[in-house]
């Protein structure tokens, strides 16, 4: 140590034996002055730690204020030393330094590296790279304990790390240690990582010397450093501040803000994604939690893996807990370990509770280790005012954000409920998928919905980016939803979105969005986007009544529209290419249908009046005359003899067969039951087909397979069957074509035809 | 001098346990030779201070051993869960000698096992002159182990019939064996545990209730982890078989070794090493002991008929005993197997020419 005034600790982020040792030696050393690695933003945030609603685990947020997506935490949980060490410091009322590199220059340095890499990927034509905000303590490729862990035999470097440091009870000359082996380590290994990486490290460790001199500086007597232990050897000689100074001379420098955040465990685990992840975030905490408590410490852990267990419908007796306890502490005696560590514990599990059944550890590990938990923030924690505004509201509708995923279901006819509903769906605007699904219960009304809950701790940053559009999840929502309607293109789009404005109960972006529709419906010639328009509209007209909103506007909006559709249909129909005509069947069938849910008849009638028009149009394309048809005879608007005389028409030998193929395609497309049922279309088609030459036949096949594919087995067994009995069978008896014709005759030679075919006896 | 064909544990290790005595400075357990230590150093092999080198046992997971061990520390019973040929019996018997120095106290498990034979018979002469006394108890090996403080064993237990096998229930739980006909009972003493094996892959065997099964601590030997492992053991045991066995042949070179587990691997996981083809697997396990056996047959017939190296045509006759446990079903999935992966492999001429010969 060059300086005797300084008292550097090298901790690993999250190890509880590291912050209690760490806890032990600040109480012992009593220093005047804290320096943590951490951002300096940070700084003014530090007397919330006092207060008891700041539960970890919490992170630090900072980000940048004009792109707020750059974002990075600083986690901490109760069992982190940088936890311990600022609890420590607020106690004891020392000045608290967070001496790391400010985010307001990694931040700038990341987005210029990230601007950079973006030039070049354009320059190489190559894919862009993935340059996302890198967690602050990550450490570039793989963790350099591993050298140490394989040195002393250990597998890795977080078990040998657990053994040697976390599991350790006595933590005299704990820190020397750490220090001697981290300097050992520096001096042998090469760098690590990409040459933006060093610089970067580099740049932080100038940084922590910097502020290690100004305390020094300043007069304190006891200085104690608690950073990542692979600093430490950076720190312990303190060359003259002019290397530093040119070092860090012209840093970028973006504005930078910071809050503390709620985060999970889950965030905590290696697994997902952060560098200085623990594996077992639920072992650590229990550990923090109970290591005074001996026997204990064990005993609980087990027994929360029976309940896990029991709660999965496994058997798990006291018994077998006691016997597991027995095995875990014959285990840690055998392999030499003061306690059974996280090993033993899974050893004595699976061989006891789990009967050496690899499967049931499984179901319940994750759960066991992760033991996730959500953190608290204050109120009194500066906070974007769109997050406290969630938070408040989160409060009074009693919707407790949690890190596990749970079910959640609304009935919307309590208030509350319904206010529920209304909350996730404005969060769903703003783009925080807090709770997905929220589809009503199938069957039971529409007063029922079932959402899936799951909060996420990144939610913090999205929030702040949201609150430009607004203070509060309303506003905002708001806002953000007339944004989106003026981005919209087609008018569609923002009649799709009606309904997610009514749930969310936004009446002026509904209103707004009805005004711009009405606005650009009424300038607009495109069919297409009118006939789009129409099933939405219809949909959310037909729902208004149930969220108890004035559905007069909609009302009128739909006339409108459908006058215009009813107008144009004709003329949008003229000289369609197979591609278009396909189209528009598709857009008259939903238009059809949203004509049918709308209960206004007078509509309905205009309707079927311009789908009449149409059929009577010269130079229709035969698949949307054929649909025509038949949507006209299936809504009883077109008498059964007349749709007999235009499938006769469009049948006749007259027409090429492929176009007559068409048209039936669009007359029997969906079902063919129509077929079954009546004879005389039954006969004609059966007559045209027999009619056709092999020639055309060969072309028609393709299409006519595809029209018969679409029908249900059971529809295609029954035409079968009925082809097979030789065309008319019972239903022709009974039909109308009985005229002229001699029972008695046909009679006479019925059995022999049928013997001579096969069929029947 | 006459020799017995094979030695017990505790006979052919004798030295290594001695050696294992002396240097062992843990505690022991009441009525245990050995420190817990020293147990899984016998089994998994150590060189002592002193230079002496204790043979690996069991080739594989140390984790499990140690397992093992604890729990017989902790007077739980241990039952070894597998698929046939992972050691099981092996990991019992030595867990035997190397704890009580006696593996001996056996019962072998079967469908036709009575309750004598886990509790005590009588000598029904004795019981006839004299009516029962405990001259006339004839005691099982259970009941000895509990006399003596030593470990029983019980070898597939699963094929033990139900109700037999309830018997353990009290001696698992009292550590007591009560003798109603004479208004008596054995207490065990320190040092009695109960080692039980059972197989997972037979047909027919009878589930342990769920009352004995609370009573174990359940280690799963696994079939080994990976072919060197495996290599490994086989060419371990061969070499200790060919020696015990007295084979006139040389040690076979480990090309060979190798290619009978990279043979037994594939069809067991049914896929080729390299995972590009899906292979059939035969009826059978094809466990790593089969491997042993195909080995040391192969070495068998070149010292007495071949060349007195072990060939590609001395293997072959032992793999083909070995996979085509089905006549039928067997039979063609060796034949596809033979067609599709050995006659493609470099090198593998000529063990596919010799296995053509004799299917």
């Amino acid at each position: 140590m060059s300086d005797a005034r300084v008292h550097l600790f090298g901790i690993r982020h999250h190890g509880p034996g590291c912050a209690r040792s760490l806890g032990a030696a600040l109480a012992e050393l009593a220093p005047d002055c804290l320096l943590i690695e951490g951002p300096a933003e940070g700084e003014a945030l530090l007397e919330l730690v006092d207060d008891p609603a700041l539960v970890p685990p919490v992170a630090l947020l900072v980000y940048a204020e004009a792109q707020v997506q750059d974002a990075v935490f600083y986690p901490f949980a109760r069992f982190s030393p940088e936890w311990v060490a600022l609890r420590y410091g607020r106690g004891a009322g020392i000045p608290i330094r967070l001496f790391d590199l400010p985010q307001c220059h990694q931040l700038a340095l990341a987005a210029e590296a990230r601007k950079e890499a973006e030039a070049q990927a354009e320059e190489s034509d190559g894919e862009g790279t993935d340059s996302e905000p890198e967690a602050p303590h990550a450490e570039p490729d793989g963790d350099p304990l591993d050298w140490l862990a394989r040195a002393a035999g250990y597998s890795d470097g977080e078990r040998w790390w657990d053994h040697q440091i976390e599991q350790r009870r006595d933590h005299t000359d704990l820190f020397h240690a750490i220090h001697d082996a981290m300097h050992a380590l520096r001096d042998e290994l090469p760098p690590r990582g990409t040459a933006a990486q060093q610089h970067r490290e580099a740049l932080r460790e100038a940084w922590m010397r910097r502020q290690l001199r100004a305390a020094l500086k300043e007069g304190f007597e006891r200085i104690a450093v608690v950073c990542g232990a692979w600093h430490l050897s950076a720190l312990s000689q303190l060359p003259s501040a002019k290397g530093d100074d040119a070092l860090l001379k012209g840093l970028p420098k973006v504005k930078a803000s910071a809050a503390w955040v709620p985060w999970s465990h889950a965030r905590l685990a290696s697994g997902g994604g952060y560098g200085a992840g623990v594996e077992s975030p639920g072992w650590y905490d229990h550990l923090w939690q109970h290591a005074d408590d001996g026997a204990g410490l064990v005993a609980r852990w087990l027994g929360r893996a029976a309940r896990l267990l029991r709660k999965e419908g496994l058997d798990a007796s006291s018994a077998g807990v006691i016997e597991s306890v027995r095995l875990a502490d014959a285990l840690a005696a055998l392999r030499g370990r003061p306690l059974p560590g996280l090993a033993e514990l899974d050893d004595a599990l699976g061989s006891v509770l789990c009967f050496g059944d690899p499967t049931r550890l499984a179901l319940i590990r994750r759960r066991l280790l992760l033991a996730d938990r959500l953190g608290e923030v204050p109120e009194s924690a500066p906070q974007a005012p769109l997050l406290r505004d969630l938070s408040a509201e989160q409060r009074r509708l009693r919707l407790k954000p949690s890190a596990d995923e749970r079910e959640l279901t609304l009935d919307l006819r309590k208030p509350t409920d319904l206010e529920r509903s209304i909350l996730l769906r404005r969060l769903s605007l703003i783009g925080i998928a807090w709770g997905s699904g929220g589809q009503r219960g199938d069957g039971r009304g529409t007063f029922k919905e079932v959402w899936q809950l799951a909060w996420q701790p990144e939610f913090a940053v999205e929030l702040i980016a949201a609150s430009r559009y607004g203070n509060t999840v309303a506003e905002a929502a708001d806002a953000r939803a007339r944004q989106r309607i003026d981005e919209s293109l087609h008018l569609g789009e923002i009649a799709g979105k009606l309904q997610r404005l009514l749930h969310a109960d936004l009446p002026e972006a509904l209103d707004y969005a009805l005004r711009r529709l009405a606005e650009r419906s009424a300038v607009s010639h495109d069919l297409d986007q009118l006939m789009a328009t129409l099933p939405p509209l219809v949909e959310t007209q037909r729902y208004g009544d149930v969220r108890g909103t004035d559905a007069g506007r909609i009302e009128t909006l739909l006339h409108g529209l459908a006058e215009r559709i009813c107008i144009g249909l004709p003329a949008a129909c003229y000289s369609l290419d197979d591609t278009a005509a396909e189209a528009m069947v598709q857009q008259i069938d939903t238009t059809a249908h949203a004509f049918g849910q709308w209960a206004d008849t007078e509509r309905l009638a205009d309707w079927q009046q311009a789908l009449r028009q149409l059929l009577d149009q010269s130079g229709l394309h035969r698949l949307v005359a054929g649909r025509t048809t038949r949507l006209l005879l299936d809504a009883n608007a077109l008498d059964p003899e007349a749709a007999a005389r235009h499938l006769s028409h469009a049948l006749s030998p007259a027409n090429p067969p492929l176009e007559a193929g068409q048209w039936l395609e669009g007359f029997l497309r969906g079902s063919g039951l129509l077929l079954l049922h009546d004879d005389t279309l039954w006969q004609l088609v059966d007559r045209w087909v027999r009619g056709i030459g092999d020639d055309h036949f060969t072309e028609l096949l393709p299409l006519l397979r595809r029209v018969f594919a679409a029908f249900t087995p059971a529809e295609r067994r029954q035409m079968g069957e009925r082809v097979v009995a030789g065309g008319p069978s019972a239903s022709v008896v009974m039909g109308q074509n009985e005229v002229g014709f001699e029972r008695e005759a046909a009679e006479a030679v019925a059995d022999t035809v049928a013997r001579l075919l096969g069929i029947g006896g | 001098m006459t020799q017995t064909l094979r030695e017990h544990a505790e006979q052919q290790f004798a030295e290594e346990l001695a050696a294992l005595a002396r240097a062992d400075s843990h505690a022991r357990p009441p009525n245990w030779r050995l420190s817990p230590h020293a147990v899984v150093d016998y089994l998994l092999g150590t060189t002592l201070d002193d230079g002496f080198v204790v043979s690996p046992k069991y080739i594989g997971s140390g984790r499990l051993m140690e397992i093992a061990v604890a729990t017989l520390a902790t007077d739980r019973a241990l039952l070894l869960y597998g698929v046939p040929g992972t050691a099981k019996s092996w990991v019992s018997e030595h867990l035997a000698a190397a704890i009580s120095g006696d593996s001996t106290l056996l019962v072998q498990g079967s469908a036709g096992i009575a309750e004598e034979a886990l509790r005590y018979g009588w000598n029904y002469a004795e019981l006839l002159a004299h009516g029962p006394s405990h001259k006339a108890l004839v005691a099982s090996p259970v009941m000895r182990a509990m006399e003596e403080g030593r470990l029983a064993r019980v070898e597939e237990l699963t094929r033990i019939p139900a109700d037999v096998q309830d018997t353990l229930i009290t001696i698992l739980s009292e550590k007591a064996l009560p003798i109603p006909e004479l208004n008596d009972e054995v207490q065990a003493i320190g040092g009695f545990n109960l080692i039980a094996t059972a197989n997972n892959r037979d047909r027919g065997v009878n589930e342990l209730s769920s009352a004995l099964k609370r009573r174990f601590n359940t280690v799963v030997l696994p079939t080994p982890a990976s072919e060197d492992e495996e290599v490994e053991i086989v060419r371990y045991r061969v070499e200790a078989l060919g020696r015990a066995l007295q084979l006139p042949a040389e040690p076979p070179a480990l090309e060979a070794i190798r290619r009978v587990v990279t043979i037994f691997r594939e069809l067991r996981e049914g896929a080729t090493q390299d995972g590009r083809n899906k292979l059939k697997s035969p009826s059978g396990t094809l466990s790593t002991a089969e491997a042993i056996s195909v080995i040391t047959s192969g070495m068998a017939l070149a010292g007495h008929f071949g060349s007195g190296s072990l060939d590609d045509a001395d293997i072959a006759s032992g793999l083909l005993g070995a996979v085509v446990k089905d006549p039928v079903q067997d039979a063609i999935v060796w034949r596809e197997y033979l067609e599709t992966v050995v006659r493609e492999r470099d090198g593998w001429k000529g063990l596919y020419g010799a296995c053509r010969e004799i299917s």
